[in-house]
């Protein structure tokens, strides 16, 4: 098991070795000058040539790729051509609120898949209601979700606030609703939630969907397995036989779906980020695209890409946890 | 004990008096079981009465759709929700009304007084659990998991007690199984079709075990077979269900020497042993013209029954006891209207029930062999997760010579290579290293399972064409060969436009078969065709591929668990073990004369029906 874990994330570094790469070669091919998008489309030859070399843009390639990869190692992601400042302290402020925002969005698309999943073996009606109205809501794409949800629990019947976090970040975590705790705020707490809510959900339903189809599906066919039908015979309850018998085994195709969507989620914050003034990155990345900030858009896309790929590895990691005939 | 003689692999030991009427585990009176399938509701047990003693085996046989597998279901009150069934009459079990408890009780009921073993250990065991979890889910601690794992013959149990299922051989999961189903101290094991997915050296293992878990335990048994020979091993009694209905019951000697309702006898002269004839066609029993409709009427059996009148269409037979003379203790039923005497006739005739003409004409082609394999071996890779490697070597160094429009049989256990060397024979693997060389017309291969050989969406009509487009025929030139074909393979033309779903098992191994010989290949090979099928079914599938390859003068690769259907198949036979040829020769040779001592392992193993006359 433990060799098992070491070569996953083994291959998991490299995956994130060659992402850098891509990022680093995207970041060389891409037309528009970086120089003058730092420097000012007015500056002088002499400025820019000066730039390009402070820049250490007139090495060979293969070399600046490796002082690209220097740099990343000592955790130095260069300096956003937009705002000037390092893009590490940039994420430091951004990045947070993305996570909170996506960390609660995974958990809403994970209850509500599983709801979506076993709504069919629940006896209470609200659950076959509560599948249609997903499945309804899931046609929508993302911005047009959250536009709707603003127009109707903000503007109309005033619920839910419209947009940002409702505060900043005092640390030490970032997550609005853990340092709220941390401070014994509880209405702060409250108002961070309450914000939460709309960009979350809109962010979330398309993959609870997801998530729930397949749990439905594998939960169905496991139900109707040999092994469980030994389950029964042996004179288990019901409870044990699902506990015993049937989660564990149908807990795969969701978990790897459940990886997808997460990755998926960080892809769908751009949207969602934009239309609820979220400050995260996002937001910071719809904002440096328009002026080549590659430092920025590189960093945000190294970050991005590094959690979609960790998300996996544990999805493979917990699969190989759930079924043993995977690792042996 | 009086049938003691048939119970020739086993010492019979002190056994507990078996006659039913002193105590029952089980007692079914008038059970009717109707389920729905596809919208369409259908009786599958139709007045099924039975008893089991206490420390009784019984045998249940039928073949598939006789309800034996809705029967045990129903005795556990596990009869699947999704079918919506319906019952009448009752079941006792324990003193527990089983049609009409509540859920709690039944799972009482489960938890200490049934144990079950299904057909496939494979599936039948949760593949996330670990073994000793999963039978001390039942037993409730460890020292008694690890006690009855000794006790089912699992050696190092205290190793065994922490694997998963799939890490054991087949066997040794089926005494996983047994160990599950004794744990609760049961005083009744149903046991559906234990045998079926093991190979015959194992099989003969487990019914040996059953026996004794019997003795040891005093619990009674009822194992439910579609072979009447595996029964024959250990049961007490046997009650043979047609169509959801008891057509015999009876004591196993009385049975097998004087069975009494055609569909025995049926049963007993299609079975296939190593007495079987080799040069005369196999014995089938008539195929099933009536609808079922009609089938409801009278005796269930009639349009297949060589006896039946005008009164069997009309009449249901009822069960009733066979005065068999003063001996018989154990009382003997069965549900026929035709008087012993002629059934006796009919079993004594020994004459087929319905043959079907061969014409033995083989013409060997002059040109030498057809299939020439030299020094092959195949090694595989397989990666199981994602650290561990290990190489399986295959195929140790074959040589193999098959003449033209000769035939062979290879008669090996799972994972001794055969099916490997089949398909090396077919293309589908390449060898790792070694030569393979086949006529120039090429192999066409048909495989066990019919149905999902065939391409659910097309036609037969259409799997057939799509054979003969290399041949760019016109049209009428492809209808003329698509006719023929299915009638060289004794179906009618109009099932060109059937889908395989629509086709019963025969008659989808039987458009594999025409898949396969459309044009006809230099060689055809069979990778148990028949091992799916029921004995009757498997017999006239046999000889069809018999007829096709004189008809063809085509090479027959003929690759099977069981002995005695090689020893029909194959004018030689080719013992397999572990990825070598162990033995090789004449079939009657290897069958009489064994050499190899794995060869005679196997032979031992086959269950056979020896009715000695005492």
């Amino acid at each position: 098991m433990l060799k098992f874990i070491v070569r996953r994330l083994g291959s998991s570094l490299v995956l994130i070795l060659v992402l850098s790469a891509i990022i680093f070669l995207l970041q060389e091919i891409t037309p528009g000058d970086p120089v003058r998008a730092y420097i000012g489309l007015n500056a002088s030859p002499e400025a820019v040539a000066a730039a390009r070399e402070s820049l250490g843009l007139n090495s060979p390639l293969p070399l600046r790729y490796l002082h690209f990869l220097g740099r990343l190692l000592h955790g130095d992601l260069g300096v956003s051509f937009r705002t000037h400042r390092s893009v590490v302290s940039d994420l430091g402020d951004f990045l947070p609120a993305t996570a909170e925002l996506v960390t609660v969005a995974f958990v809403f698309a994970l209850v509500l898949g599983i709801l979506f999943a076993v709504s069919g073996a629940l006896r209470w009606w609200g659950t076959s209601v509560l599948r249609g109205l997903l499945l309804v809501l899931a046609t929508g794409p993302s911005f047009l979700l959250a536009l709707g949800g603003i127009v109707l629990f903000y503007s109309r019947l005033g619920w839910l606030p419209g947009g940002d976090r409702g505060a900043n970040a005092s640390g030490p975590t970032g997550f609005l609703m853990i340092d709220s705790l941390l401070h014994g705020d509880v209405a702060q707490w409250a108002t961070a939630l309450q914000h939460l809510v709309l960009p979350a959900l809109a962010l979330a339903i398309a993959p609870a969907i997801a998530i729930g189809r397949i749990l439905r599906a594998s939960l169905e066919t496991t139900m109707n397995a040999d092994h469980v039908r030994t389950a029964r015979a042996k004179g288990l309850s019901e409870g044990a036989v699902l506990g015993g018998h049937v989660v564990r085994n149908s807990i795969g195709p969701a978990l790897s779906m459940a990886g997808l969507q997460l990755g998926f989620m960080f892809a769908g914050v751009v949207v969602v980020e934009q239309i609820f003034s979220w400050p995260g990155i996002g937001n910071y990345l719809a904002r440096s695209i328009p002026v080549s900030d590659f430092p920025a858009i590189a960093a945000v896309t190294l970050v991005l890409g590094t959690i979609y790929i960790i998300a996996n590895a544990l999805v493979d990691l917990l699969q190989a946890a759930a079924d043993p005939r995977l690792n042996l | 004990m009086k049938f003691a003689d048939v119970r020739s692999k086993r010492s019979t030991g002190d056994r507990p008096d078996t006659h039913p009427a002193e105590g029952l585990a089980a007692s079914i009176r008038g059970l009717t079981v109707s389920l729905e399938r596809d919208g369409a509701r259908s009786e599958v047990l139709r007045g099924v009465d039975l008893d089991v003693g206490r420390g009784e085996i019984v045998g249940l046989v039928g073949e598939s759709g006789s309800g034996k597998s809705v029967l045990a279901l129903s005795m556990m009150g596990l009869l699947p929700q999704a079918s919506r069934p319906r019952t009448h009459g009752s079941i006792e079990i324990a003193g527990v009304d089983v049609l009409n408890s509540a859920p709690s009780e039944l799972r009482d009921l489960r938890r200490h007084e049934l144990g079950v073993i299904f057909q496939d250990p494979m599936t039948s065991l949760n593949p996330t659990m670990r073994v000793g979890t999963q039978i001390s889910e039942v037993s409730h601690d460890r020292e008694t998991s690890l006690q009855l794992m000794t006790s089912v013959g699992i050696p190092d149990p205290e190793l065994r007690f922490r694997v998963f299922p799939h890490e054991l051989s087949g066997g040794l999961r089926q005494r996983v199984m047994t160990a599950i189903a004794v744990a609760g101290r049961p005083s009744l094991i149903i046991a559906d079709e234990p045998t079926t997915a093991l190979d015959v050296t194992v099989q003969a293992q487990v019914l040996e075990l059953l026996a004794d878990l019997r003795d040891t335990f005093g619990c009674s048994v009822v194992l439910i077979t579609h072979d009447l020979a595996v029964a024959a091993q250990i049961a007490d009694r046997i009650a043979v269900l047609y169509a959801g209905r008891v057509a015999e019951l009876g004591p196993v000697a009385e049975m097998l020497r004087r069975p009494t309702h055609p569909y025995t006898v049926g049963l007993l002269s299609s079975r296939l042993s190593l007495e079987t004839p080799r040069n005369l066609p196999l014995t089938t029993l008539k195929p099933e013209t009536a609808t079922p409709a009609e089938r409801m009427l009278g005796c269930a059996y009639h349009s297949r029954c060589p006896l039946a009148d005008e009164k069997c269409s009309r009449e249901q037979p009822p069960l009733a006891p066979v005065a068999l003379g003063a001996d018989a203790t154990l009382l003997h039923e069965r549900s026929c209207w035709r008087s012993v005497a002629q059934v006796q006739a009919l079993a004594h005739s020994r004459a087929p029930v319905d043959t079907v003409l061969r014409s033995e004409s083989r013409q060997l082609s002059e040109a030498g062999e057809s299939v020439r394999l030299d020094d092959v071996h195949v090694r595989f890779v397989l990666k199981s997760g994602a650290r561990h490697r290990e190489e399986v070597h295959a195929l140790r160094g074959v040589d193999l010579t098959v003449g033209a429009g000769e035939s062979l049989s290879i008669v090996g256990e799972s994972g001794s290579g055969k099916s490997t060397l089949l398909r090396v024979v077919a293309g589908l693997i390449p060898p790792t290293s070694g030569a393979v060389h086949v006529g120039n017309k090429g192999a066409q291969m048909v495989f066990q399972d019919a149905g999902s050989s065939l391409t659910p969406w097309l036609t037969v009509g259409e799997l057939l064409r799509e054979r003969l487009r290399p041949l760019r025929l016109g049209s009428a030139e492809v209808q003329r060969r698509l006719d023929l074909a299915l009638t060289t393979i004794g179906l009618p033309a109009g099932i060109a436009n059937a889908r395989p779903s629509e086709l019963s098992g025969g008659q989808k191994q039987r458009v594999a078969l025409a898949r396969a010989t459309v044009i006809p290949p230099s060689v055809l090979l069979c990778d148990e065709p028949t091992s799916a099928l029921d004995a009757s079914l498997a017999a006239s599938v046999l000889n069809l591929i018999r007829e096709l390859r004189s008809a063809f003068a085509m090479t027959v690769i003929f690759v099977t668990h069981d002995l005695s259907v090689a020893r029909l198949m194959g004018d030689q036979i080719a013992v397999m073990t572990q990825g070598q040829i162990v033995e090789m020769g004449p079939a009657t040779d290897v069958i009489e004369r064994p050499e190899h001592p794995y060869t005679r392992s196997l032979l031992a193993s086959v269950p056979t029906i020896e009715v000695t006359t005492s």
